[in-house]
């Protein structure tokens, strides 16, 4: 995906995405997931084990139910595991190396509505996250000793009506600067 | 709840893509000329906070996850039609930015969560709005979890009939129906009555503020 437009790295994507749920054969899905992983460049660690922590807890739950039921039935069935956690891996590990390498604004650019919307939700997950972390540390701050359950639950209901505000205000003025850019006409 | 890539079998996504689209043409019609600068910040914000909810989960042994949805919230504030868009977002960004969902699981989470859930939630609300209005966000709200679990647990416990090797071992996602269905619906009775609270926060704070409602 490298030099390559934004817009067309979204198509690439959506192209290969699809792709493993058509294959049932492990060689061909181990042999896609190391050209993935060979093709994503210097942050191909990074991406494969950022992707394999997204998986784990999942896969994990489902692989042992399948291997229980395996050891209850007196046969487990070792192809459909390695298949479907080959499979989820290799979908994972796509979505996570497009979002690494590609804008995903930029990508769809081209939709004013999608845009819209994209940037609404980016802009405000990530002040969400920023709040979030200012106001447990605000709140560590202002108590030497472990403060009581009471304490807690008052500290929490002004958070959240202090977050909601604090939110809207904010996305009060990313809608004015696009409104003022032309995003509503 | 939302069901991961690779899970579900082309004869499952292939389909739903196709009732998505549709649904969500259906949605995104006048969507520009619904919004403006008093909506956007109010649905950007609950928007955010239903991303957020969702990304708080645990894993059930029935190929998902547990968590709070959001989507009662934003399908009683702001209608059916919005809530769908919205909630479509959260789970693509979830599906792209944390590996949550996926994008051919997609359409299926996003019409079992964002469009049935919403659905619900404001069929509910309408149905004992009369009869006491806490109550019926409280009920909405529980609901709008309950009936995407039950799809999602449905979707998920067909698999192994639909798509299977010659010998009949499964393709895809091995459990069926009669594991699925209690496996995501016990826990979602319990995050429900979670939901159902937090929506009536949300919902108290919006009457607070005037918001329309």
């Amino acid at each position: 995906m490298a030099g390559m437009k934004p817009r067309h790295a979204l198509y690439l994507y959506l192209a290969a995405l699809p792709a493993p749920t058509f294959v049932h054969d492990p060689r061909l899905l181990a042999l896609g997931l190391a050209a993935a992983v060979l093709c994503a460049g210097g942050e191909r660690w990074r991406i494969l084990k950022r992707s394999l922590l997204a998986i784990l807890a999942f896969n994990l739950s489902v692989s042992l139910g399948v291997v229980l039921v395996g050891l209850w039935q007196g046969r487990i069935d070792s192809g459909w595991l390695l298949v479907a956690n080959l499979r989820v891996l290799l979908m994972v590990f796509l979505g996570f190396w497009f979002v690494a390498r590609v804008d995903l604004l930029a990508a769809l650019a081209g939709w004013p509505t999608a845009t819209l919307l994209a940037t609404l939700a980016m802009g405000q997950t990530r002040s969400f996250e920023r709040m979030l972390k200012d106001f447990r540390l605000a709140f560590a701050s202002r108590n030497i000793v472990r403060p009581s359950l009471l304490d807690r639950r008052r500290h929490a209901g002004a958070q959240a009506v202090a977050l909601l505000d604090k939110a809207q205000a904010q996305s009060a003025e990313v809608a004015l600067a696009m409104r003022s850019r032309g995003a509503f006409d | 709840m939302h069901i991961p890539d690779g899970f579900l079998s082309p004869q499952t996504w292939l389909p739903a893509a196709v009732i998505a689209l549709g649904a969500w043409a259906w949605a995104a019609r006048g969507l520009r000329s619904a919004l403006d600068e008093t909506l956007v910040p109010r649905l950007a914000m609950l928007t955010a906070l239903a991303y957020g909810l969702g990304l708080i989960m645990l894993p059930l042994p029935g190929g998902t996850s547990g968590h709070a949805l959001g989507v009662a919230m934003l399908a009683l504030l702001f209608g059916l039609r919005l809530a769908f868009l919205a909630y479509s977002g959260v789970l693509l960004l979830q599906a792209l930015l944390f590996g949550a969902g996926g994008l051919t699981a997609l359409p299926i989470n996003a019409l079992a969560m964002g469009l049935a859930g919403g659905a619900t939630a404001v069929a509910t609300f309408r149905l004992l709005r009369g009869f006491n209005e806490t109550v019926a966000v409280a009920v909405a709200a529980w609901l709008s979890v309950i009936v995407p679990g039950a799809l999602v647990a449905f979707v998920l416990g067909l698999q192994p009939l639909i798509a299977t090797k010659p010998d009949g071992s499964p393709l895809f996602f091995p459990f069926g129906i009669e594991i699925t269905l209690p496996a995501i619906l016990v826990p979602h009775v319990f995050i429900g009555l979670g939901e159902a609270a937090l929506t009536l926060l949300v919902w108290r704070y919006a009457r607070m503020r005037k918001w329309r409602a």
